[in-house]
């Protein structure tokens, strides 16, 4: 389709480019052809009439005299006129043969003409993914953890950035699934089409650049363009979230401020969950051992933006007591207490830094996050901190800080968006978890010892499988003959069924019905969609279960099933269900 | 312990180990190479076929292809034996002895590669 025109461009430009060479080139080779045919070579020694070359032997002559080869004068000696003549042939058409060269060079180099290879390369490849598929607009810091994830999930992208280096950079990371990446503007239909937007196997568009205009840009052509499409997109502007939302269709709107005070939010009240959290995001050194646990009192926030805003009202609905430090003097209304001017010794201890129970650095320089850190500490070792970090450069620093809770907008919006992709269940696995009910503490306590016992310091990976024939065939039949499959037999390992499996079921989703941590009975139906946390083997293993009748037989009875003919007879002569 | 797959493997590893007796010894010295180790040959052979004839999985389809790809050339070697010997009366000449067992040498490659894929299977399950 369009790349089709694409090609017709691309094979257009070369060919009107090399229009005038190539029409110069012809008649060179005419004129020289048909001169040497007319031209009296040495006399027959018989008959004394001068000899001619024939056309076939005047073109082969051309041929090797054009390109310079110079076999010499075949098949006859030449008479001194075909040998002036041959001088004429051989320096025009050198000439020619330059001047067609030189235009193809020219080609070559004309940006317009990279471009235009560049973008039917980028389409093409795009068109030869067959397995279902993201976009991705905007390759910062956000895009290229989320496509490196999506790559260890075996989940291929298309990626379009307007920053050339980074595309540069995309196409030497080494990747286990096809990346494309174009360099061009991302709110271009044009550039949407080229990245898959139109293609039934392209799934969800993830709309990441740094600038929330385009974000909004490339959702509404998206939403226009496909109807049918998912739209993932970061916003950290109000205005911006209500339009999105009434585009229609699928559309989740990823904030990261409102994310990171959600978890801080839950983490104040539910310990174990941004341990949790932050263990299945698989942040570095993140063990389920360690609890974070922001303490109640009063709050220190430096720095009044979206940051500062979003976690103050957190504090406002939990009752806390803050004192907010922010050079603006214009969002004072509604703040109790608010100190102008920088967070610096002085206004820190106007805010009474020795009787605060926690600091947030929050404002959008990292350098002056962490002198609010080392100040903060000055005055009160034992103060909780919150660190926001926005550059990842800066990362060494930040972990060598020691702070409680560091935040970094682009690492939340990226595993936000990929929960998003690959587990979009683990939402509803949340929110049942931090519901205000007395016994969900010790339901997430005891997901944590589960998970710690089973996965322990193994790296965690969330599966979420759809059973339907494709991919697991095995239960599918079972359950098509009459037979049940329940997850606990799922959960035995294929090889010695009395071991289970290193993996942790958290949500089934069955037609409506959401079953948070079902139990081991629970009988799976044709088209459950179940959610589960396991390591790398486990997952393997399951999903050999799922696909091996024999396998699946083996866990459900213990015995293994006949697998020839011989065998399956001798088994039913012999009155048993499998040898 | 998988019986099934206890009886399976001692005929398919049986059926290399006869191939290959037969198949050692000088090409075409016919005392080299026993009429009755051909026999066994090539009833073992039949017999791990006919284990393997039902396995629905993708490994059982691949471990058929090689079995019958064995019987083929073995069934080709003792026809030509049969033609040699009792139809035209020529008996066991070196050419005919070395056709015989170059014949029998394909089986026993495909029984090589039935061997490496039981085994491969057996290890992959394992991981």
């Amino acid at each position: 389709m369009s790349g089709a025109v694409d090609l017709g461009r691309v094979t257009f430009i070369v060919m009107r480019e090399m229009r005038w060479p190539l029409i110069m080139i012809i008649c060179v080779y005419a004129v020289s052809i048909l001169g040497m045919v007319f031209t009296p070579g040495i006399p027959d020694v018989i008959t004394g009439k001068p000899q001619h070359m024939s056309i076939f032997h005047a073109f082969y002559f051309m041929t090797y005299t054009a390109t310079t080869t110079g076999f010499g004068e075949i098949p006859l000696e030449f008479s001194n006129a075909q040998r002036l003549w041959a001088m004429v042939c051989l320096y025009i058409s050198v000439i020619a043969w330059l001047y067609a060269v030189g235009a193809i060079i020219h080609l070559l180099q004309n940006p317009f003409f990279i471009r235009a290879l560049s973008e039917w390369q980028f389409s093409r490849r795009v068109r030869h993914i067959h397995s279902p598929f993201f976009i991705i607009c905007g390759f910062g810091d956000t895009g290229s953890v989320l496509a490196r994830n999506l790559s260890d999930y075996g989940l291929p992208c298309s990626v379009i950035d307007i920053n050339e280096e980074r595309i540069k950079a995309l196409q030497l990371r080494n990747y286990n699934v096809a990346m494309p990446g174009l360099c061009g503007d991302a709110s271009v239909p044009k550039h949407l089409i080229d990245a898959g937007l139109m293609l039934p196997n392209c799934k969800k568009i993830i709309a990441i650049t740094s600038n929330e205009e385009v974000n909004l840009k490339i959702s509404a052509l998206a939403r226009i363009l496909n109807p049918n499409i998912c739209i993932i997109t970061m916003s950290k502007v109000e205005v911006f979230e209500d339009t999105l939302a009434t585009l229609g269709g699928e559309v989740h709107i990823v904030d990261p401020f409102k994310t990171f005070a959600k978890v801080l939010s839950a983490a104040m009240h539910h310990p174990g969950f941004s341990t949790l959290n932050k263990w299945l995001v698989r942040e570095k050194g993140a063990t389920l051992d360690y609890y974070v646990h922001p303490p109640m009192g009063k709050w220190i926030i430096c720095g009044y933006g979206r940051m500062g805003y979003e976690v103050n009202r957190v504090f406002a609905k939990y009752g806390i007591e803050t004192a907010i430090i922010d050079p603006n003097t214009n969002n004072k209304s509604g703040v109790d207490n608010y100190i102008i001017g920088r967070a610096t010794a002085k206004t820190l201890v106007t805010a009474k830094i020795d009787d605060a129970i926690g600091i947030l650095a929050g404002t959008n320089d990292d350098g002056h996050n962490l002198g609010i850190l080392l100040n903060s500490r000055h005055f009160n070792p034992n103060i909780f901190t919150i660190l926001r970090q926005n550059h990842h450069q800066n990362e060494m620093a930040f972990i060598s800080s020691n702070a409680d809770m560091i935040m970094q907008p682009t690492l939340v919006t990226a595993r936000r968006i990929l929960f998003l992709l690959i587990a979009p269940l683990l939402k509803v696995f949340f929110h049942y978890l931090m519901e205000d009910k007395p016994e969900r503490m010790q339901e997430m306590e005891a997901v944590i010892i589960n998970l710690k016992q089973t996965i322990g310091t193994k790296k965690p990976h969330l599966i979420t499988i759809h059973f339907k024939p494709e991919n697991s065939k095995a239960v599918i039949d079972a359950l098509n003959a009459g037979k049940d499959v329940t997850l606990g037999d799922l959960m035995r390992d294929p090889d010695n069924r009395n071991r289970n499996l290193e993996l942790v079921f958290f949500v089934v989703k069955s037609g409506d019905k959401v079953i948070v941590l079902p139990p081991n009975d629970y009988k799976i139906k044709p088209h459950d969609q179940l959610l589960f946390c396991g390591t790398a083997s486990a997952q393997r293993l399951f999903n050999a279960t799922i696909n091996s009748e024999y396998k699946l037989f083996y866990i459900q009875n213990g015995v293994f099933m006949p697998r020839s003919w011989i065998a399956q007879w001798l088994v039913k002569k012999t009155n048993r269900i499998g040898v | 312990m998988n019986l099934e797959k206890v009886i399976f493997g001692f005929f398919v590893v049986l059926a290399l180990t006869l191939n290959f007796g037969f198949f050692l010894g000088e090409m075409d010295n016919p005392a080299h190479h026993n009429v009755f180790e051909l026999f066994a040959v090539i009833l073992v052979n039949f017999i791990a076929t006919g284990l393997k004839l039902g396995d629905r999985s993708q490994i059982g389809a691949v471990l058929l292809a090689t079995s019958l790809v064995a019987d083929l050339q073995l069934i080709a070697a003792i026809m030509y034996w049969t033609y040699a010997v009792h139809i035209i009366q020529m008996g066991l000449t070196p050419a005919v002895t070395s056709s015989i067992v170059s014949l029998s040498g394909g089986a026993l490659l495909a029984n090589i590669v039935s061997t490496i894929i039981l085994v491969t299977e057996t290890l992959m399950s394992r991981l």
